[in-house]
Order: C-alpha cells, then structure tokens, then sequence
C-alpha cells in the first residue's frame, strides 16, 4: 500500500493554511452594523486579495468628455449602456454590464474607464450606485 | 450484495441528477441496477440551455466575443478562440504573429488550470477531498497570471476579432516564468499524490473502459479519446495560430510507461501530462515571441464596417481542454451573423458514457461520469419543452425541422 | 431503602455521564474538523462549530418523505443516540468505574456497538428512498464485514486474561485493572501492536468514515442512509456520531492503554479522578486524530467491495494473526 498523502498532510499540519480569511473572522449578528463600526474605526475587517493591474471593475464615465457618438452603445454586448437624446449623454447600468471594457476600448475621447472596485453587491439593480451617468 | 453472487431480485432504478452532488452540472442519469451494478445506462442533457447562439444572431461579432468569454465557466478563451478563427476566415483577416502567440499563451494557461480543476474535481468524486484542495490550491497560480496579464480571472476577455486585446509585455515576463517553474516543481509530487497512491488506483484502474475502437466509433475528443490511445489533437493534426511553429505531439498514456487501457487512470494520466506539456509550449512561446502589433485593426469601427461586409462561411477549431471545440458561422453582409452554431467539445464525448458506465458499479458512477470531464452548460443546445411535459424528438422530427428552416431562410 | 439510593445515584451518575458524553462527542467531532481542515491547508472551523450546527438542525423540523414509514423512521436516531449513550456509560473513564459495569461485560459492548448502525440500516430503509435503500444495504455489508476483526480483538483481549487467571475476562473492569500490555512477552507485544493497528482500522469503518463511508457516501449516495434526514432528526445522529466517535476512542483506551495518571503522582479523590478523566479525553482525542482524522485525510473512499476485501482477507487475516501470536505466546511462555 502506498499512500503519498499520509507524508503530505502530516507536513501540512505545521505550514500556514492557504485560506484567504474572512472579512470579519466570525459572521457578526448583523452584517450591516459590523461595516457601520469599520466605517468608524470600532472593529477592522479582513481585506480583501488585492486586485490585479488592468482588473475591469465597476465602470467610469467621465461626462463632460463624452461627444454622444454612440459607439460604445454599438459595441457593448450586454445592452447595458443606454443613449439619453436630451443630454447626448449616456447612461448605464452597472447591474446589467458584464465587464468586458469593450466600451473603454472604442471610445473615441477616452472617457469610460474601468476601476478596481468590485464590491458592488445590492438588492436594487437601480440604486444610485448600480447606475453611472 | 456483493459482486458475484447475483441477486434474485428485480432490477431497481436509481436516478442520478438533474442535480445530485456528484454532478457539477445538470444533467439526469437513470441507472437501471442489479445490486450494486449498473446494467443499463441513459441520460438526458438538455437541462442547461441558456439560448446564446440566438442572442449572438442579434448582435455583432465584437459583441459575441464577450459571450463568446461566458459559454463556459472554466474555458474563457476557448471559445472565444474558435470563434474570432472563424470570423478571421470569413473576413480574411491575417492576425498578426505576435498576438497569435499570446492567444497561445494563454490557451495554454487555460488548459493548465482546466486541467487542475478536473483532478480536483476528480479527487472529489473519489471521496479524497485532500487531494481536491491541494489540486485547486495549486491551480490558484494559473489562475493569478491569468488574472496578471488579462486583468480577470474568469472571463479573460482577451481575444478580439483579429487579435488579443492585451499585450505581454517584457516586464511580465519574470512573473509568468515564475509560476513556470514553480509548475515543473510540482509535477512530481502531483504525479505521486495522483498516480502512486493505492487508494486512488484501485478506485480507477479497470473502471469506467473505454476501447481504441469505441473511442474511434463515438468520435471522442481532447484527453478522452487520448486516453483510448487515439492519437487526436486539433493542435497537432491541423496546426492553426502558433501551434504550427510549435513542435507537439498528442500525449498518450504509454508517455508515463504503461499500457494503454482506456480507464479512468489513463485519463488522469493523459491530463497531468498535459499539464507538463503546456508548460513547455508557453515557455517555448514565450521565448520565440516575435515583435509586432496585437491587432489587425485596432479602430474598432473599422472592424465592425468590415465584418458587417463580409460574406460566407466558417468554422473555426480549436483544442479545448476537453477536445476540440467548433464554431460555425456564416455572414451575409449584415451586422450580426446569419447563422452561428457552437459544438462544445463535451458534446462529442457524451456519448462514451454509455459503454464505460454499464457494467460497472454504482460507486464509480460519480468518477466515470467525471472522467471525462464533461462541461454541460457548454454543450447544451436544445431543450424542447411543450407545455409542462419534455418531448423527445426523434430523427424525422430534426429532418422535417430543418427542411422548413431550409425554406423559411430561403424564402427571405 | 439502601438498594433505592444506588439506583437513584446510579440514575444521577447516568443522566450526568450522558450529558458530558455528548459534549464531548461535539468536542470531539470539532476537533477532528480542525485538525483534519489543518491538514489540507484550510484554517476550519472554530471547535464549537459542533453545537453550533447541532443547535441549527434543532431548531428545524423533521420533514418526513411522503414514502416512508414514520415510526421507524423518527425510532432510529433516538434509538442510535441511545445506544451510543449506553455504551458510554458501560465503559471506565480514567478511573472512574463503569457506572453500568456490574451488568454486562465487552461482548456486551460489542453488541450495543452494533445497535446505532443496525438503527441507521432500519431508518435508511424507513425513508423509502433509492439511496437510503444502497446505503443501507452498504451499511449492513459494512457491518458485517468489520465485525470479525473486531472479534479476534475481543477474543484475544479475553484469552490473555483468562489465561492469567484473572477472574471475569470479559469485564471491561478487570481489563481495565489488567493492562494487557504487562501479560505478554515479546511474541505476544508484536500479536497485540497488531490487533491494535487492525482496531485503528476498524474505528473509521464503526464510524462510517472516509475511506469507509460508503453507505453514507456524498458524491455517490447524496449522504445514503441519512439522505432523507433533516432536521431534529439529523441533528440527533449527529449527536449519536459524536457519542460514538468517544466511545470507540474510549474502548481503545480501555483495551490498550488502560493506563492512568494518578498513581503516578500519589493523586487520590476528587482530583484523582479529575485528573484521570482529563487524561483519557487526551488518550482519546490523540487515538481518534490518528485512526480516524489521519485516515480520513489522507485516503480515497472505498468501494463497498474493497470494504468487503479489506476486512475479511486482510485485517481479518491480521486480526487472526495478532490473536494467535497472543495465544502462541501465552503458550510459550506456560511450557518455559
Ligand atoms: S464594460 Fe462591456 S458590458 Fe459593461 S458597459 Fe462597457 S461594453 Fe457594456
Ligand atoms: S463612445 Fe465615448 S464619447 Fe461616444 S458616446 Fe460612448 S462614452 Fe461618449
């Protein structure tokens, strides 16, 4: 009988374990209030694995740039960008974008970026933080 | 209740799935058994169609590529390879060398964590958890240079239609070499852990058979049909991108000094290699690299006025971790394509349960099903469904179908 | 009136004992998920994660398949925790006697030992399910399979104190009075390291363990017998697992290392006791990490056929082996 793994798992016993841990090292009774304390320096959390470089996150829109070509309306695979006529400008709706950055790429004046944050988890697919204009 | 001593009793049935925790996808089983052994097997795919070629024929190619990304959950740029081939082909697009090498980079990093995933997954079905963490724990490294030169882990979105849409540049380099060799240092103790122990090959050795001529006659792909000793790689048999500068060859199971048997320990042995060959193809390429542009045309509205122009047909092939994947297109000067089809490579391999499974017991169900790495949200394609109830459709049926899409589309 | 006084004293002890049992069976439990997730390079779950889990499942109702037979099927966790929890109190902890050891001896123990997988077998085939129904056909193959080498531990246990003239062999008291370890020569040593590796074998299968989970079998089975459990149920087999996992552990330190610490240091009352408890959780805790948490670990599942195999030709050859190497010594040494 051979069983290689014997070895291996006594050695492991001793090494640190690979886990990433947890924001908070136990589930607080209330999710909501453990962040409101963070948020007031009362307990710390966990952080988490930093991004990568060129990590496409939630997307940037800078406004007063935009010339309203409806290029990247063109390309973007999700239907997630939406054209306003009344302003010529666009709108889109994080909740439905997929993240490819394909519109950063087409657009001719430089103005949607994609940024590292990804924590963007909610109930309502149109609050405030679900939609970029 | 043990083998050999046949029961008296009636056969039973057991079904399996559509979600059992032997099943990472859905997928049912119905096993008609006899004791412990399975004497009949059936299944029935079609629980994970998620209608993406109709949404591709709605959309651009620049589009499709990103949903292309999302077929699959493990392979991001599989079939996002094959499809960008096809196009190339119908638009006559020449890609240039360097990107070609990096598509090839990366396909291989693919197949690297592609493959690391199933030998966890397979540890798992075995009940070897252990192994299971360890395998996906040694994964994590691919998955960081993928994550390093693309930007994600998952949908990589890095293939565009004539090109990558990221370059590797020098600086990165060090960092890919790194988890390089840290991958040829562990191949041993992996092969060890995998191979060497007893517990594992006598869960896998003689279980889950499937012949040279099965596998030939049920046109298995990718490490199933290597396993069987069929020597098929799309890489190597019609060398596309940069493979062709490359020097491979299929790996079989005879590379690791045994006899082909076509069982589950081939099949492990098939993919673990390949891990080992991979390495050396990304090295090689990243060596012989040579300079230039990432893209054909990096305006993109130029690229979609000249996709909109092109007209005729494709298809584009490529050497998943699970087989060769093919993707079929056809333009007709329109923005979106007139027809797109994708064959997951799982979809060729399906089919070879039915031979390895009958006949064998009801515990090496879970790891024969595994073994040949089966990706069902790739491969689903249909799912007919009248009222409540699933019909099945039978040959006449498909014909009588496509003979009235035939004149539907020749009408308009 | 003196009789009644025992009995009521007997009963205090039992419903005390019981409840220590099950906190430790938890513990136990806690610890061996540690351990075991340390292992494989996980960080686990805090050793309370046992209770937490238990007080979950208590909380949830009993959902009862529309095809199952209700009365056996609610009988089998109470009847498992039950009979785990009797053999708990037939065993000596440190040096505490048995509180029930005036009425049965280990063949006894052995018997109980069964009565929580034969209740997993009838409640496998209670809840009408085709998984259940494979697992507890495993369940019952498993079971028989392991009880012949267990057998030749038993067997080889009681001979050496027969042969020594010790009165009452099968007492788990005067084996525990006797360690065996000082009856034997060296053949017999070898003959008892080998009943002793062959019952860290057999502890994993009782316990319906990796590699010896078969009837229960996730990725298979979806959990066979206990696949349509849930709930109050569910939480009572955990309860009975954990009362097991101690019991084995505690008949293995009972058989082998029967050993305390209190005469080494001239303890006596209370803290004796204390003491000696303390020290056979610890004997049990190290047993149990390396046949159960050890083995766990580090093995791929077995087929129920290679159950079969393993125990009736290998161990069962070994445990014969170990019996007849104690008889062939004890023997030996009666002609020199
Ligand atoms: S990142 Fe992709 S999905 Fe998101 S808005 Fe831009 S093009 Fe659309
Ligand atoms: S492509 Fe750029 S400039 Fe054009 S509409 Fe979109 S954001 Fe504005």
């Amino acid at each position: 009988m051979a069983l290689p793994m014997i070895r291996e798992i006594f050695a492991q016993v001793f090494k640190r374990p690979a886990t990433n841990p947890f924001p908070a090292r136990f589930l607080p009774p209330s999710v909501t209030e453990f962040l409101k304390k963070v948020g007031a320096g009362e307990a710390t959390i966990n952080p988490p694995v930093a991004t990568p470089p060129n990590f496409r996150g939630k997307i940037v829109y800078d406004r007063d740039g935009c010339i309203g070509c409806n290029l990247c309306i063109r390309v973007c695979p999700a239907h997630a960008i939406e054209f306003i006529p009344e302003t010529k400008r666009i709108r889109i709706y994080v909740a439905q974008c997929i993240f490819c950055s394909q519109c950063n790429d087409i657009c001719p004046k430089g103005v949607l970026t994609m940024s590292p944050e990804f924590l963007l988890a909610t109930e309502d697919r149109f609050a405030e933080s679900q939609i970029v204009e | 209740m043990s083998e050999g001593t046949p029961t008296k009793k009636a056969p039973y049935v057991v079904p399996i799935g559509p979600i059992h925790p032997a099943l990472k996808e859905p997928v049912q089983f119905l096993f008609d058994m006899e004791g412990e052994v399975v004497k009949k097997a059936d299944f029935a795919p079609g629980q994970a169609h998620r209608g993406i070629e109709w949404m591709g024929m709605r959309r651009n190619p620049i589009q499709i590529i990103h949903m292309t990304d999302r077929i699959c959950g493990i392979c991001g740029v599989t079939h996002s390879f094959a499809f960008a081939r096809a196009i190339e082909q119908i638009v006559d697009i020449e890609v240039p060398a360097h990107a070609e090498y990096i598509r090839v980079i990366i396909a291989e990093f693919e197949r690297i964590q592609s493959h690391l995933l199933w030998a966890g997954v397979a540890a798992h079905e075995l009940g070897f958890d252990t192994l299971f963490y360890l395998a996906w724990r040694v994964r994590e490294e691919a998955m960081d240079v993928i994550e390093y030169i693309t930007g994600n882990r998952v949908n990589y979105g890095l293939i565009q239609v004539g090109g990558v849409r990221r370059d590797i540049t020098p600086e990165q380099h060090p960092t890919i070499q790194k988890c390089l060799d840290g991958y040829r240092d562990l191949l041993g103790k992996m092969l060890n852990l995998f191979l060497k122990d007893t517990t594992i090959a006598i869960r896998c050795k003689d279980c889950g058979l499937l012949s040279f001529e099965e596998a030939r006659n049920l046109c298995t792909v990718g490490p199933t049909a290597r396993a069987s000793g069929v020597p098929k790689d799309v890489r190597v048999d019609y060398p596309y991108s940069a493979y062709g500068d490359l020097d491979i060859s299929p790996i079989l199971p005879t590379a690791y000094g045994g006899d082909i048997n076509g069982d589950v320990y081939d099949r492990i042995v098939v993919r673990l290699l390949e891990v080992a060959q991979s390495v050396e193809i990304i090295e090689t390429c990243l060596k012989e690299m040579p300079e230039g542009p990432i893209l054909w045309e990096p305006k993109l509205p130029k690229l979609l006025s000249a996709c909109k122009k092109a007209q005729g047909e494709a298809v584009g092939r490529h050497e998943a971790p699970r087989g060769e994947c093919l993707h079929y297109v056809a333009m007709d000067g329109h923005e979106a394509p007139a027809m797109w089809k994708v064959k997951a490579s799982s979809y060729s391999n399906l089919h070879s349960w039915i031979p390895m499974l009958e006949g064998e017991q009801l515990a090496d169900v879970p790891i024969i099903v595994a073994s040949i790495d089966p990706c069902l949200s790739c491969t689903d394609r249909v799912a007919v469904i009248r009222g409540a109830k699933r019909d099945l459709m039978t040959k006449e049926d498909l014909h009588q179908l496509s003979v009235e899409k035939t004149r539907r589309i020749q009408g308009c | 009136m003196l009789s009644m006084d025992i009995l009521l004293v007997t009963i205090l002890a039992a419903i005390g004992l019981s409840i220590i049992g099950i906190a430790l069976g938890l513990i136990l439990l806690g610890i061996d998920r540690r351990i075991s997730a340390r292992m494989q390079a996980r960080i686990g779950p805090p050793l309370r994660q046992p209770f937490i889990d238990l007080k979950k499942l208590l909380s949830k109702e009993n959902v009862i398949p529309e095809n199952a037979i209700p009365s056996l099927f609610n009988a089998a966790p109470i009847v498992a925790l039950a009979s785990s929890i009797v053999v708990l109190l037939y065993l000596p902890i440190g040096s505490m006697m048995p509180i029930l050891g005036g009425y049965g001896d280990l063949i006894l123990v052995m018997y109980l030992l069964a009565v929580p997988a034969l209740a997993m077998v009838a409640g496998g085939f209670a809840s009408g399910s085709p998984y259940a129904t494979v697992g507890a056909q495993r369940e019952m193959v498993s079971m028989i399979a392991y009880e012949l080498p267990l057998a030749s531990i038993v067997i080889a246990v009681a001979w050496l104190l027969y042969s020594s003239g010790v009165a009452d062999p099968f007492a788990l008291t005067s084996i525990v009075a006797n360690p065996i370890w000082s009856l034997v020569g060296p053949l017999g040593v070898v003959g008892l390291i080998i009943l002793l590796l062959t019952f860290a074998w057999v502890s994993p299968a009782e316990l319906s363990k990796i590699p010896f989970d078969t009837p229960e079998a996730e990725t298979e089975l979806a959990g066979g017998v206990l696949v349509e459990y849930s709930g109050k149920n569910l939480g009572l087999f955990t309860v009975a697992q954990g009362v097991k996992t101690l019991v084995m552990g505690g008949l293995a330190v009972a058989i082998f290392f029967p050993w305390n610490l209190s005469p080494l240091f001239g303890l006596t009352g209370y803290v004796a006791l204390t003491v000696d408890a303390a020290f056979f959780f610890a004997k049990v805790i190290l047993l149990m990490i390396l046949s159960v948490t050890v083995i766990r670990t580090g093995l791929a599942r077995f087929r129920i056929t290679h159950v079969v195999t393993l125990f009736w030709v290998w161990l069962g050859v070994a445990g014969l082996f170990g019996l007849s190497l104690v008889i062939l010594d004890s023997v030996l040494r009666g002609w020199f």
